[in-house]
């Protein structure tokens, strides 16, 4: 019983990690072995230049540069890109989140099923979400600004757009794991802080906010790697000033290479370290933001 | 000082009412006990004292002024919650110091007053430490120096001492009642032990369903509940009642029930005549022994307390009575025995509303 247990877990962990394995090893193969057949699961010609590539300033030198790849695809812009969205959309969604989740925890906004009408919000497909945000963005927001204000405003395209729909649509998630974070500080807190004449925005800064900080490290966390992985919205409503790293590595192909796995799988492993070293470094607020239940009241 | 005086309370839930029209004055420097099952309202009682509930209808006044619209924090109220509420991130010292803080005393006030209350309830050790290092006896010192500090002239405690083993609870009331000598403060003590109730309270209320059932002294509570409601909830064990009814001869009043006939003090007035009643008896005033005026009953169980034992019995017609007799009882399970009820202790109850009938 236990060995099959176990050997069920090694296969799904080779599942697992075989994806990751691929892209490392991938972003250290030269051209010729990326599609090789029978595939080489280490590179026999181990390279840097994927990543001498992608971490180029300015155009490429041409010992980096390939025989089929004439522009230069730098990680630069794209990480400065996603790492502004992502971190701005995910604060700005914690921050909300939170003072909602309060509030339907306490006060019961909304009613009854409310907290699961929000997860329901998340259950449209994106693409729903992305042509009718970018007939917004590109056609009604700027024609209306045209007509009512004299001044063409479009969303399309701009940092302040893409925070904002990154915000929205992660919102739910936040409401919904801070809701459950919030409902673990036990009432009676408050009402000793209340009748020790403290008001609401004091009892909530000093009291409920510090017991659900890793809570909130958790969610941030969550809703983070939400928003880098995000390639759809991004994709839709961005192009050619605002490249997250998702919508970057759509753009590696060439015309007679097809597409360049090496550069992209470089990429892969470049973008994923950001988020495996945030994990190790809030493990601990981790471990206690999931046993928050066990709290000694 | 606060006097607290309730005018008419109600307090509904949305069909559900929780408390339905009391009123009651509560004196100054008192300790007030609200005893009562759980969902009497005695909680919700006590939340729209300390403002945490908004009532539904009605008023509170605390030393003379109406409350209704004041926030909590505003009432000059100090409360000891059932859980303690300690705030869990903080040190025993800046739980302490938070009602001062949010009123803005300057530090060095702060600190000395914080020391001070530590002392008063013998912390002052543990002030450097978080509350899950503290134990439950120390945790409830914690959450009564908490409530002093900012010295409150009415003390809330809804249930404070539920969490504590036996022994602990037993000290605590003798420390809450030195506290409340100390202070001289008005204390309203939430409770559904009525052991607790006995032994601290200068008066007690007692609640079911939302309404006051009675207000007196412990004694008075104790020897001459109004209802049947109060004379089941007081005293361990629990009462024995007999349905039955009054029959008015010619030696005076008798109950006859159960296959009981029973001699009536001479109080009882002749219109109960007919009427059909509950006779309570304590278990101390039945009376196990052999006088001609006994019924004969048999003993089915023991259980020595000590410093006597009591036992259960059935009667002939098969109604099962407790009677408090001495430990050296000789009695066993199963032996048959003659037992008899001490005619001044019966209390009569109407059989339908369960309101005394003196």
């Amino acid at each position: 019983m236990r060995v099959g247990r176990h050997a069920v877990l090694l296969a799904w962990t080779g599942v697992i990690v075989f994806p990751i394995f691929w892209m490392i090893s991938t972003s250290f193969k030269d051209a010729g072995e990326w599609v090789a057949w029978p595939p080489h699961w280490l590179p026999h010609y181990p390279t840097l230049l994927n990543y001498a590539q992608i971490f180029a300033f300015g155009a490429l030198d041409p010992t980096l540069s390939r025989q089929a790849t004439e522009q230069a695809f730098t990680i630069w812009k794209g990480l400065g890109d996603a790492a502004l969205v992502c971190t701005t959309a995910s604060l700005l969604a914690l921050l909300l989140g939170t003072f909602l989740a309060y509030a339907i925890s306490r006060f019961r906004v909304g009613g009854k099923y409310f907290r699961h009408t929000i997860l329901m919000i998340r259950m449209i497909p994106p693409i729903v979400v992305a042509i009718s945000i970018l007939i917004y963005y590109a056609i009604i927001i700027p024609y209306a600004t045209t007509a009512l204000l004299g001044v063409r405003i479009s969303m399309f395209d701009t940092y302040v757009g893409l925070v904002l729909i990154y915000t929205v649509t992660t919102l739910p998630f936040v409401i919904w794991m801070m809701l459950t974070f919030i409902d673990e500080v036990p009432y009676t807190l408050e009402h000793a802080a209340r009748l020790m004449g403290a008001g609401r925005i004091q009892v909530i800064r000093c009291i409920v906010l510090p017991l659900v900080a890793s809570g909130m490290v958790v969610t941030f966390l969550f809703v983070f790697i939400l928003n880098w992985a995000e390639f759809l919205l991004a994709l839709t409503l961005t192009h050619p000033e605002v490249t997250t790293l998702t919508v970057l590595l759509n753009k590696f192909q060439s015309a007679a290479e097809g597409r360049l796995y090496g550069p992209q799988a470089a990429i892969g492993t470049v973008v994923t370290i950001p988020v495996v070293v945030l994990g190790l470094l809030i493990q601990k607020h981790l471990v206690k933001g999931f046993s928050f239940g066990t709290i000694r009241k | 000082m606060a006097g607290i005086a309730l005018k008419n309370l109600v307090k509904s839930f949305g069909n559900y009412t929780a408390v339905s029209e009391i009123s009651l004055d509560i004196r100054d420097g008192e300790f007030l006990i609200m005893v009562g099952p759980s969902g009497c309202g005695k909680t919700t009682t006590l939340n729209m004292i300390s403002g945490l509930e908004t009532p539904t209808s009605g008023e509170i006044c605390i030393g003379g002024t109406v409350v209704n619209d004041l926030e909590p924090g505003e009432r000059g109220l100090g409360m000891v919650f059932q859980d303690l509420a300690l705030f869990p991130h903080m040190t025993v010292f800046e739980n302490i110091a938070f009602g001062l803080r949010v009123r803005k005393v300057p530090a060095a006030e702060i600190t000395r007053r914080v020391v001070a209350a530590a002392e008063t309830m013998l912390i002052k050790p543990l002030l450097g430490k978080l509350p899950k290092q503290c134990s439950g006896g120390e945790s409830q010192r914690v959450a009564l120096a908490r409530t002093i500090v900012t010295n409150p002239t009415v003390f809330l405690m809804d249930e404070p001492l539920s969490s504590l083993d036996a022994k602990l609870r037993v000290d605590m009331r003798t420390e809450l009642k030195r506290l409340h000598e100390q202070l001289k403060a008005t204390f309203i003590y939430v409770t559904h032990d009525q052991a607790e109730a006995m032994t601290m309270a200068d008066r007690i209320v007692v609640m079911s369903k939302g309404r006051i059932e009675q207000l007196g002294t412990p004694l008075e509570i104790y020897n001459h509940p109004m209802t049947q409601f109060v004379a089941g909830f007081f005293g361990t064990p629990t009462m024995n009642f007999v349905e039955g009814v009054v029959e008015i001869g010619a030696a005076g009043a008798r109950f006859c029930g159960a296959g009981l006939e029973q001699t009536l003090p001479a109080s009882v007035c002749a219109d109960l005549c007919g009427r059909n009643v509950v006779l309570g008896v304590r278990s101390e005033h039945v009376i196990i022994d052999g006088v001609a005026a006994s019924a004969a009953g048999t003993a089915r169980l023991l259980q020595p307390l000590g410093d006597a034992t009591l036992v259960h019995f059935d009667t002939e017609a098969g109604k099962s009575l407790v009677a408090k007799v001495a430990p050296s009882t000789e009695l066993a399970p199963g032996l048959p025995l003659k037992f008899r009820f001490v005619p001044e202790h019966c209390h009569l109850f109407d059989a339908t509303n369960g309101r005394r009938h003196s």
